[in-house]
């Protein structure tokens, strides 16, 4: 038996709001009546909302050309692993009927490509790529080593597996003339992974520093010759492979190449007429029933020429109204009833 | 260390008492200690069942080791852990819990390479947050214990110690069995001892067990005979006696034992000479006892069984539905594993997405569709919500914490407020279909008030005592006008029946409006129902309207002829009216010493006052008077049988007296007394003045008598005398006794003083006291008469048990047996009136014994009371061998008035749906009188009774009213039509027949047999409100049990006794009435609250609050779960199936652990969709919870549909949105997660009724817990955590207006279809409960009015189902016998219940009634 504690002199309890549940409460109660003005706004805002994301949808341009047929003969070449080391090109022409105006971005898009397996997803070392410790190749199964037991620059399938076309965009004046249509390769990339998450090792030579590791298998050269020329732009800085880092959300998805340096020519953006794509054709795409194209598209503050948002802002603001006009009907079919809410 | 070591070896030791219990049959598992392991060859084989202690001192000290050494010391652990153990035991118990279990499976799950969802640190998260949670819990209450027990364990008591001979200070923990200890007053008592020395003279010892059982009386004990008697303390070194007793047990009511001298001499132990652990020593100086029980094995310890844990019904709903949710996830998972295998399929030859394992081999598709399956358990986890049960638990704590802080539920005369006992079943409390309720006590106040009694065959009603009551309770309760004007026209109507005496009752109290209008009476009336009240407060035992009772004009009358002559030898000649004199005195008599009440004075309290006379006088064993006693029955042959009251023949009682220093200390010690009883004896001596007389002569007395002049400063007034009797309507009777001037005025073991007016001070031996048993239902005492010297019996019990003890007199026989039959009738005729007005009633007998007589009988008693094993039984035979050829007194009625508001609440409680049984011990017309009067019945209701004699019968009879009862309701369709009711289903006990079925303890049995189960519920399922009469405790517990099993109902009990207790445990929620009689309902109980009215707040306010909460919550974190782990799963259908999330693991996890978490906790504990208000003032909304409304089983499907409804959505809009673009699976899964939170937030205000301001306090901080985690571990984790890389993805995010535009499109179209149906339903269809929240908001005018035509609509439902009734009257087979059937009803306050007709529907085979002598219980058992 526990002794009791010191008997207190009343046990009678706190009188105080919080103890009472006796606090002050909005109660919510909705009845059509009160719900009606919510109704209304909401509905006036998704409307609103969704006109102008449909307005905004339709000023942007795009074209898409899927080059994986057109390209057929590289596609066989590629089934074949062994032709790794042959080289195969192909060019695409195509008609811009009118300009595209502004900004314009390039980019590849694949079909069928899943980018967001599980193990796939894993694959690849954060460390080595922010250029810590080169060797940390640790989460990078099944590509970590070499199969003479170098670590792999970079490791994991994720980098294993990047998109090695080379898209070139040509405009064609005349029959003769063609003009290559200025890209930059620059720019490409979130910030944050530029500057931060990827990052070479601090050494002039990137050559050396890389040394006593070996490229990926599927790769034709190794990460530090991606581009030679520009040294920002080189070993795990290059804009493409960052690009490629960052995992797609779905199996089809577009990745930027390039985007319109406006020089010249291009100055207010791609003027109309012919122009080819010659592109050379390094990632098999027919083995995994997968296809590719190119885009040419431009932007504007929200996003891409995707209808959808607009289009479901402005069905949803069409059934709010339509509800919130049913709710009226009930209101008013209430109140002429007299029958008030609390007596039948 | 050393105290460690200790724990350590207790424990070992507890340990293998366990080990070895199973295998020995014995109950008491601490004690087979003794008779296992080394010691069991050495014990003597009497040992393995008794208990044999030997002082623990240096001569004894082999055999101490022998026998007692093994005995658990004085030191307690409540505690379950120790620092030690602490890590394994908390995790081997939590492990126990199969939600835990679950996680450790996929903790365990995740560290398989093969099927590794998440990283294997992550998966451990929630399981460790859990088990720290609970651990941190559990330690800290704990700790708490540990403190309590280090605090009493180091508590200083005296011990005998060997070495310095005498008493020295010594911690409670080193105890041990055999110690001596020596305590003062007001000291604790450490351990079960056996007393052997008490300061007081007659050896007796005053505990108080308010720590043990809540009773605040004082309790005597008495040394152990043959101690008592030493003038010096008992010196530990010469004791060499060795006491047996039975091992530990926790009946606190039973204590046997003898004590064996070293000559072998055997004394009986009982519990008399028992002093238990925890109480407190009062009133006496100091005692000796040496410890026979200690530590865990000591009554009070194995009493103490901690809380209880039951499991509700809301929490087995919510179980099956985990259940479906685990099938919903296999379901879910093998969707995931096929589609895997058949994705991987698709390109078995292209090994590019095949990633192969480590090693480079790759799997076939079926394997890795195999292996995808617990990939896919572990990453949809969340599906079974684990933190439900978490979650739960404190939601439940706060709830039980706003209960119990409730104001109204605070009494203020015993300063107690409700106590919630049971931690886990308070929703329970919302869902009560049946209320089983004891009567007395719980209904009722258990404040016993003398009203009236019945002496030597004439009635005294009490008149002025009767209108005391009345306006003590006017003063008390002025607002029941609306009843009060119901009962009163009701009473006009009645039928004036009664005896003469109640028509002047009813003329003067009966109605009142009339007694209203004497305006004056009324004033009068409540100016001292004010003052009474006031002085309650001073004196604290028991209310002025117990103590004060107003004596009877003609009995007083009646006292003027006594004189002492009436004792005189002489007065054979004396007739009829004498002999009534001396039927009275001897019944106030009866009344003032026939009984177990302390007295003691209120101004110095817990002080015993004790007669100076008997100051120092020697005490005698009994085995001296037992020889003696036996010497005596050897040379006399027999005394003439006396059943008169007169004195016997002279000379051989007074030889035996001089004999017989013990027993006649009082005439031939006190020559005094002569003198003054000769004073007294003179006419001047009037009754009219004898108050005041008697108190001078008390301080005379004292001054003469006494040579020592033991000062008495605080001698007491006579009319200051304060009693503490063990049960109420004993002390009922020693106040009325009191009144008549027959004042009790010290009671010691020996002698009882009583001031008798007319014949001064009288003191009796006391030669035995039979206490109190339910089985005998009666109690006797054998005291010598001052006055006639005789052994008297005075014997006291049930009517129906005193009724058959009394002498049988032939018909031819003496005058005084001849009245004697006259008397027995005319009192069987007051009983069954007393009965009728819902009085409990008493029989006083007594019986005159010569003395070889009573030496023969003590004789056998004394062997009785010294046998061990079946005590019982002998002591029971020897009772009725005393309690035989009675002479019958009289009878009292006593009232036992209703609680404040048991009427009201009845009535809400039925009007709420619940049905209600009373279950009591009383006589079924007490019962029934008490059920009208508490609106348990209704004037209207058409009540059957059940009194048969067979089973046969009982089954016929049932038959015979169900048919009877299915007529009425065919015949009547359109009326059954007509009551339906929106709020009130067609069920057929609702179709307007309303019945009541009374049922007796006998027929019960029959109805409880299995064969008659059936019928018998059905036939209660007719009726409102059923009452169960003269039913024992394990029938009470019986009824209960078959109701709760077979109509699978949920079941409340409520009860403040132990007879109760049964009952109580048997039912879903047990509730104790903490009131007169002890703690032991309370201790049994779920729930313990001070009166009976404050059940249906608990009920109607917090039950209707905690099952609402609760199931809305429960149904929250389904819907909560789903919604969220389904956006987990519909992604899987673009990734492959391959397990991938695209969310961070941190957030995923904390998601459900850290930013929804705390909205529904809150929204479980404070949510409140009706106010308490309103639900008090409409019972009717009780009924959502009883048919479970709040949580159906279709709820949960449309809950689910919901959420994945909701899921579908908030994954489809930004899928849509994003679909072909460059977004990464992190930056498509922030929208989601953000999204997902806003829905599920807001869903919760939706659901939500109220919403304070900690309801936005917590939403609005897990919104920003949500965005500060998103913020800074995006901006912190660069390259930790590798698969997962939420860098920056939420500052860009927040960057992007269609982030904000997804987010926003998800909400709407997610919540717009609920937010709708609320809408349609809050103003289409509201449910009652949603109407009646409405009211909340109205002004208090509104307000008022709209419940008035609430009640109308109620009404006018409840006149359909009247006329329905009515209808169905007439069609019965025997019709009602018009307005004089109607029962009048009076308010409960002065319960002057007149009885016109019931309106019963007796049947020719309940007329075996009044034969009935099975189960009738005294009026003290209480139901």
């Amino acid at each position: 038996m526990e002794e009791r504690p010191q008997h207190r002199l009343s046990r009678l309890p706190d009188n105080s709001a919080l103890k009472q549940q006796e606090l002050p409460a909005h109660r919510l109660y909705f009845t059509a009546r009160r719900v009606l003005f919510v109704f209304f706004t909401t509905g006036i805002f998704c409307l609103c909302m969704g006109i102008i994301l449909i307005l905004s949808a339709r000023s942007t341009q795009e074209i898409e050309i899927n080059y994986t047929r057109i390209c057929a003969n590289c596609a066989k070449l590629r089934e074949n692993a062994s032709n790794f080391d042959k080289e195969c090109t192909c060019s695409i022409p195509f008609y811009l009927s009118g300009k595209m105006m502004g900004n314009v971005y390039m980019y590849y898009k694949l079909y069928g490509f899943y980018q967001n397996l599980y193990r796939y997803v894993r694959s690849r070392s954060n460390r080595q790529l922010v250029g810590k410790d080169i060797k940390a190749v640790d989460d990078c199964a099944p590509f970590k080593m070499s199969d003479n037991k170098t670590p792999i620059v970079p490791c994991g399938a994720i980098a294993n597996s990047m998109f090695n076309d080379t898209i070139i965009l040509l405009h064609n004046i005349n029959s003769s003339v063609q003009i290559k249509v200025p890209m930059l390769k620059s720019g490409l990339t979130w910030w944050t992974d530029k500057y931060v998450k990827f990052q070479n090792p601090s050494s002039k030579n990137l050559a050396d520093e890389f040394r006593g590791t070996t490229k990926p298998p599927n790769w034709p050269k190794p990460i530090y010759d991606l581009e030679k020329k520009d040294p920002r732009n080189n070993g795990f800085l290059n804009d493409d492979f960052i690009v490629w880092m960052r995992a797609a959300a779905f199996p089809t998805f577009k990745k930027l190449y390039g985007r319109l340096n406006r020089t010249h020519h291009f100055i207010e953006g791609l003027p109309a007429g012919n122009y080819s794509f010659n592109i050379t054709y390094n990632f098999p795409v027919t083995r995994f029933h997968g296809e590719k194209s190119v885009v040419l598209s431009t932007l504007t503050w929200c996003g891409g020429n995707s209808l959808f948002l607009g289009l479901a802002y402005t069905v949803t603001g069409a059934i709010t109204w339509l509800a919130s006009f049913a709710m009226m009907a009930i209101h008013i079919m209430l109140k002429n009833k007299k029958i008030s809410v609390f007596h039948q | 260390m050393a105290e460690a070591l200790q724990w350590a070896r207790y424990h070992w030791r507890r340990l293998i008492g366990g080990a070895t219990r199973d295998d020995d049959s014995r109950p008491y598992n601490y004690s087979s200690l003794l008779g296992c392991g080394r010691k069991s060859s050495q014990t003597p084989k009497l040992a393995g069942r008794h208990r044999i202690v030997v002082p623990y001192l240096q001569p004894f000290k082999d055999e101490y080791e022998k026998f007692s050494g093994a005995y658990v010391n004085n030191r307690i652990r409540t505690t379950k852990y120790t620092l030690l153990n602490f890590v394994p035991r908390n995790l081997f118990e939590q492990f126990h819990r199969a939600a835990n279990l679950y996680f450790l499976f996929l903790v365990v799950l995740n560290w398989v390479p093969l099927v590794e969802a998440f990283q294997k640190e992550i998966t451990m998260l929630p399981l460790v947050v859990v088990l720290t949670v609970i651990a941190i819990k559990d330690g800290l209450e704990d700790y708490r214990k540990y403190k309590i027990d280090k605090q009493i364990n180091n508590l200083i008591t005296k011990v005998y110690s060997r070495k310095e001979k005498k008493y020295i200070d010594r911690c409670w923990k080193d105890v041990t069995v055999g110690d001596f200890i020596r305590l003062s007053c007001n000291e604790v008592i450490p351990a079960d001892m056996v007393l052997l020395f008490s300061t007081d003279p007659d050896g007796i010892c005053h505990i108080e067990t308010s720590g043990l059982d809540g009773e605040s009386n004082l309790k005597q004990r008495q040394v152990v005979r043959g101690y008592a008697e030493q003038d010096s303390e008992v010196d530990p070194e010469k004791f060499s006696t060795r006491i047996e007793c039975e091992n530990p047990n926790n009946d606190l009511s039973r204590f046997r034992g003898f004590l064996e001298h070293s000559n072998k001499e055997r004394v009986g132990l009982s519990k008399e000479n028992l002093l238990l652990r925890g109480c407190t020593i009062r009133n006496t100086e100091a005692v000796v006892g040496i410890v026979v029980y200690a530590g865990h094995e000591t009554k009070a310890m194995l009493n103490n069984s901690g809380p209880r844990y039951k499991r509700s019904k809301l929490e087995r709903r919510a179980n099956t539905d985990v259940l479906w949710c685990v099938m919903l996830l296999v379901i879910m998972c093998l969707t995931g594993s096929v589609g895997h295998g058949i994705w991987l399929s698709r390109y078995e030859k292209m090994h590019f997405f095949n990633n192969p394992e480590p090693d480079r081999r790759i799997i076939s598709p079926l394997l890795a569709g195999f292996y995808m399956f617990w990939t896919m358990i572990i990453l949809l986890q969340v599906l079974i919500p684990i933190s439900l049960y978490v979650s739960i638990e404190i939601v439940k704590l706060g709830q039980i914490y706003f209960i119990q802080s409730d104001v109204d539920f605070y009494n203020e005369k015993t300063d107690s407020t409700v106590q919630c006992r049971a931690l886990n079943i308070a929703e329970d409390l919302g869902q009560i279909q049946y209320l089983f309720s004891d009567k007395t006590g719980t209904l009722t106040e258990n404040k016993m008030v003398f009203r009236r009694c019945s002496v030597a065959g004439f009635d005294y009603c009490h008149e002025e005592n009767a209108k005391r009551l009345e306006s003590y309770q006017e003063a008390v309760s002025e607002d029941e006008d609306f009843t009060d004007t119901l009962s009163g026209s009701l009473s006009n109507m009645a039928k004036p029946r009664a005896p003469s005496c109640r028509i002047v009752h009813n003329g003067l109290l009966g109605n009142k409006p009339s007694n209203r209008l004497a305006g004056s009476s009324f004033t009068l009336g409540s100016r001292e129902g004010a003052s009474e009240v006031l002085h309650s407060r001073q004196a604290a035992f028991s209310s002025p309207i117990e103590t004060d009772v107003v004596a009877d004009t003609r009995l007083l009358d009646k006292f003027s002829q006594i004189t002492p002559w009436l004792f005189m030898p002489l007065d054979e000649t004396i007739q009829n009216p004498l002999l009534e004199t001396l039927y009275i005195i001897d019944f106030f008599i009866a009344l003032a010493i026939c009984n177990t009440v302390v007295v003691s004075a209120p101004n110095q309290p817990r002080q015993k006052i004790r007669h100076p006379s008997l100051g120092g006088l020697p005490i005698k064993s009994l085995e001296e008077i037992k020889s003696l006693f036996q010497r005596l029955s050897v040379r006399r042959s027999s005394s003439p049988s006396l059943n008169s009251g007169k004195e016997p023949s002279s000379g051989v009682p007074n030889a035996f007296v001089s004999r017989l220093p013990l027993f006649s200390r009082m005439k031939p010690a006190s020559p005094v007394e002569e003198e003054i009883s000769q004073v007294c004896e003179s006419p001047q001596c009037s009754s009219s003045s004898a108050c005041c007389t008697e108190t001078e002569k008390q301080h005379s007395d004292a001054g003469l008598l006494n040579g020592k002049a033991e000062s008495l400063p605080g001698q007491p007034m006579a009319c200051n005398l304060c009693y503490e009797a063990e049960s109420p309507d004993e002390a009922a009777l020693v106040y009325a006794a009191r009144a008549y001037q027959c004042t009790l005025q010290s009671r010691t073991p020996e002698q009882v003083m009583v001031d008798f007016a007319a014949l001064g001070p009288l003191t009796f031996q006391l030669l035995h006291i039979l206490p109190f048993d339910s089985v005998r239902k009666r109690m006797s005492v054998v005291v010598r008469h001052p006055l006639s010297n005789q052994v008297v019996v005075y014997t006291k019990g049930a009517d129906s048990v005193i009724m058959e003890l009394l002498s049988v007199a032939s018909p031819d026989g003496a005058s005084p047996e001849k009245q004697q039959m006259i008397i027995r009738e005319k009192t069987q005729k007051h009983l069954d009136d007393y009965a009728k007005q819902g009085l409990r009633t008493l029989c006083i007998a007594k019986k005159v014994m010569s003395d070889t007589e009573y030496a023969e009988w003590l004789r056998n008693h004394f062997l009785a009371e010294t046998s061990i094993d079946n005590r019982e039984e002998l002591l029971l035979e020897s009772a009725m061998r005393l309690e035989n050829k009675l002479t019958l007194l009289g009878a009292t009625g006593i009232e036992d008035r209703l609680q404040e508001g048991v009427p009201e609440s009845i009535e809400a409680l039925h009007k709420a749906g619940i049905k209600i049984w009373m279950l009591t011990g009383d006589k079924q017309e007490t019962a029934v009188n008490i059920a009208y009067a508490c609106k348990l019945l209704d004037p209207d209701d058409k009540l059957f009774i059940l009194n048969t004699q067979t089973k046969d019968a009982c089954g016929m009879l049932m038959s015979t009213i169900l048919k009877e009862l299915q007529k009425k309701t065919q015949a009547l369709p359109e009326q059954v039509s007509l009551s339906v009711d929106l709020h009130q289903p067609p069920v057929p006990q609702d179709s307007g027949l309303r019945a009541g079925l009374i049922i007796t303890g006998k027929t019960l049995e029959f109805a409880l047999h299995e064969s008659l189960q059936k019928q018998f519920l059905e036939l209660t399922s007719w009726c409102q409100a059923v009452v169960c009469c003269r039913a024992t405790p394990l029938q009470k517990s019986e009824v209960v049990k078959l109701v709760r099993s077979h109509l699978q109902v949920m079941t409340l009990a409520i009860g403040d006794g132990a007879n109760d207790v049964s009952m109580i445990q048997v039912a879903d929620i047990g509730i104790g009435v903490s009131g007169q009689e002890g703690m032991q309902a309370v201790m049994a109980s779920d729930f313990a609250v001070s009166q009976f009215k404050h059940l249906s707040k608990l009920l109607l306010v917090h039950g209707h609050w905690c099952y609402t909460r609760l199931s809305n919550m429960i149904l929250y974190f389904f819907y909560k779960n789903v919604a969220y782990v389904n956006l987990l799963f519909w992604y899987q259908f673009f990734c492959g199936f391959s397990g991938t999330s695209m969310t961070d693991y941190w957030v995923l996890i904390f998601f459900n652990l850290l930013f929804t978490s705390a909205p529904p906790v809150i929204y479980g504990v404070l949510e409140k969709d009706v106010s308490a208000e309103t639900l008090m003032q409409l019972p009717e909304l009780y009924k959502s919870g009883q048919k479970s409304e709040a949580y159906l089983p279709h709820t949960f499907w449309i809950t689910l549909l919901d959420a994945f409804y909701q899921s579908l959505v908030c994954f489809f809009v930004p899928y849509f949105t994003y679909q072909g673009s460059d977004i990464d699976i992190f930056a498509f899964g922030n929208p989601l997660n953000t999204a997902a939170l806003f829905i599920i937030l807001l869903h919760l205000v939706i659901e939500s009724k109220s919403l304070t301001w900690i309801h936005m306090l917590v939403i609005t901080g897990s919104i920003l817990s949500y965005f500060l985690f998103a913020i800074v571990f995006g901006a912190m984790c660069v390259t930790c955590n590798p698969p997962s890389n939420p860098y920056w993805i939420m500052q860009e995010h927040m960057l992007d207006p269609v982030f904000y535009l997804v987010c926003i499109l998800t909400m709407c179209i997610a919540l717009l279809p609920r937010f709708v149906y609320r809408v349609l339903q809050g103003s289409l269809f509201p449910s009652p409960i949603l109407r009646a929240k409405h009211f909340d908001r109205l002004t208090p005018e509104e307000r008022t009015e709209a419940l008035k035509k609430w009640r109308g609509a109620g009404n006018m439902n409840q006149e359909t189902s009247n006329y329905a009734n009515q209808s169905a009257g007439k069609s019965g087979r025997r019709p009602m016998p018009g307005p004089s059937a109607v029962f009048a009803m009076k308010s409960a306050t002065s319960c002057a219940i007149e009885q016109g007709n019931l309106s019963l529907c007796e049947t020719a085979l309940d007329h075996g009634y009044s034969e009935t002598k099975a189960f009738e219980m005294a009026g003290r058992c209480k139901d």
